[in-house]
């Protein structure tokens, strides 16, 4: 629905734009770049189901968490390959997360965020006390294999992997069933009214999400070589990968990936004045200020600001 | 023959019952009005066709009951649903309202759209326009161009004129007439609007507190001192 060539040409500027950066910026930025991209793919994996449904998640580290341990735990305990342990990731992410979660989705608003929330302490506590043999328990585990060495070649893996991933979102959600999706958001009753299973798109929005937070939480570890349970089951990486979608803006392809980079240099960029949690006020202020201002977020205020410069042109 | 039977019908908000065994027939072809004050359960009624509410009772469409079936499979059967005060997506395009209609009815989309837009060409100048920026006429036209696109025989229509000026209200009843003059569709709508509803139906259904308390055609209801009742509590 609605795709035009421009589209197309828009996303191929922008990747080329992407895989460029190597030759312009030095290896530390590339180094945030990878950070952020990895911050794109989990608020996309958010958006899908929470920015579109109005589903709000504030268990999405559980996902992640599924995608990440299953992968480790194959990887450094039984010496699977990282290419069989990924894709089992995934699917691990996605059945478990459905076997938990989608009992979840016949509640709604601040009971289901609870409840996500609650799924990522349990799961958080479980990691540390059962078989800490293979989770690592409370110290998580290291020396995980990676996929890539060096500042480029983790910028090129992680731009890949996210740019393929906002790409195959942006295409599910330019098809009538994403816009039932993002429909369900609007307006669940009249979804239904119209005929549609509430049910059956909750469960897509869901199943698509759970593949995207698991393969990106599976790839993370991989770029990482270790899991920690305390980051990953943090309230601040929580609250991250909803500010990023938040400001950048929810229901879209491209405003979670803005909100992501913007967040991620900005906590980046404060790092020397407040290298503790107290960055953590300050982008909790500048994200208030500009949900004040503009609640559709950064992609809105650059399209306004595209239209201005072309009716000043014309 | 009666396209539409509903025999008995009772139903619930939880312990609360909305309506208390209500039957009536609607014939193929027709136009068909339940008026009622607020509260009389006009919109229950169609949300229990819909398959939107608990019911008992039961509801037959084409001599088949429709009862405890889910709204996709009552959507499919060819009932359409235009809710009250439009019930649209706001931030969505007129286009994409409309495509979410579609969603049942994937064959018929070109042709459906081409019957809106014949009905209301106002919609096709506007198809990029947020729903939430229209006003409240264009809303009611995108609600009632959602349920068409369900490819339905059977239209249902809450309340709409609510909220509406007289002009447009007057448009609205037109295009009810052309969809089952021209296209051949059987029509229900409910209405706080008396007149509007005596004025369009051929047959009206007066509800009160869950219950019919009179039917007849308009001309018969027209001085029945129940319809005041009905309205007025005297």
């Amino acid at each position: 629905m609605g795709l035009r060539w421009y589209h197309f040409a828009l996303w191929a500027a922008f990747a080329a734009g992407m895989f460029l950066l190597p030759e312009i910026v030095p290896r530390g930025t590339l180094r945030t770049i990878i950070f952020a991209n990895f911050l794109a793919i989990f608020a996309i994996s958010w958006d899908t189901l929470s920015g579109r449904t109005g589903y709000v998640s504030f268990g999405h580290p559980f996902l992640i968490g599924i995608g990440a341990y299953t992968t480790a735990i194959l990887t450094k305990r039984f010496d699977v390959p990282v290419e069989i342990s990924i894709p089992l990731a995934v699917l691990m992410t996605m059945v478990g997360g459905l076997i938990v979660l989608l009992p979840a989705l016949r509640i709604k608003g601040s009971y289901f965020a609870l409840v996500t929330l609650a799924m990522m302490e349990l799961m958080y506590q479980l990691v540390q006390v059962i078989r800490p043999d293979l989770t690592g328990g409370t110290r998580g585990m290291s020396g995980l294999p990676t996929l890539t060495r060096g500042a480029v070649n983790g910028f090129y893996m992680s731009t890949a992997l996210m740019l393929s991933i906002a790409f195959t979102t942006w295409l599910l959600m330019k098809t009538r069933l994403g816009t039932a999706l993002s429909a369900i958001g609007m307006n669940e009753e009249a979804v239904a009214g119209s005929g549609l299973s509430v049910t059956r798109l909750k469960l897509v929005a869901f199943t698509a999400s759970a593949f995207t937070a698991g393969l990106g939480g599976a790839v993370y570890v991989h770029y990482l070589g270790s899991i920690a349970p305390r980051a990953l089951f943090d309230i601040n990486f929580v609250f991250t990968i909803i500010v990023a979608a938040l400001i950048g803006g929810a229901g879209t392809t491209i405003g979670p990936i803005l909100g992501a980079f913007f967040l991620t240099f900005l906590l980046e960029y404060l790092r020397p004045w407040l290298p503790g949690a107290e960055r953590y006020l300050i982008y909790g202020g500048v994200a208030l200020v500009l949900y004040m201002y503009q609640p559709k977020g950064l992609i809105y205020l650059m399209g306004q600001a595209v239209r201005r410069v072309r009716k000043g042109a014309a | 023959m009666a396209l539409l039977e509903i025999d008995q019908l009772s139903a619930f908000y939880g312990k609360a019952q909305a309506l208390y065994d209500v039957s009536l027939q609607v014939e193929e072809g027709s136009i068909i009005g339940v008026i009622g004050a607020n509260g009389a359960g006009k919109s229950t009624l169609l949300d229990s066709v819909m398959g939107l509410t608990k019911t008992q009772g039961d509801i037959r469409l084409e001599s088949a009951s429709i009862s405890g079936c889910k709204p996709g499979e009552i959507v499919r059967r060819g009932v359409g649903y235009a809710p009250e005060r439009f019930n649209l997506f706001p931030y969505m395009s007129v286009r994409d309202n409309l495509l979410v209609g579609a969603y049942t009815a994937r064959d018929d989309i070109a042709r459906n759209l081409d019957m809106i837009h014949t009905l209301f060409p106002r919609l096709e100048e506007r198809e990029g326009q947020e729903t939430s920026t229209q006003s409240g006429g264009e809303r009611q036209m995108v609600s009632l161009g959602r349920a068409l696109m369900t490819s339905p025989r059977l239209l249902l229509v809450d309340e709409p004129t609510i909220g509406l000026a007289p002009k447009v209200c007057l448009e609205i009843a037109d295009v009810l007439r052309r969809l089952q003059a021209e296209f051949g569709l059987t029509v229900v709508i409910t209405e706080q609007n008396a007149n509007f509803a005596l004025t369009l139906a051929e047959q009206v259904h007066v509800l009160e507190t869950g219950r019919i308390v009179a039917s007849g055609t308009p001309a018969e209801l027209t001085d029945d001192p129940r319809l005041a009742e009905a309205y007025f509590g005297h």
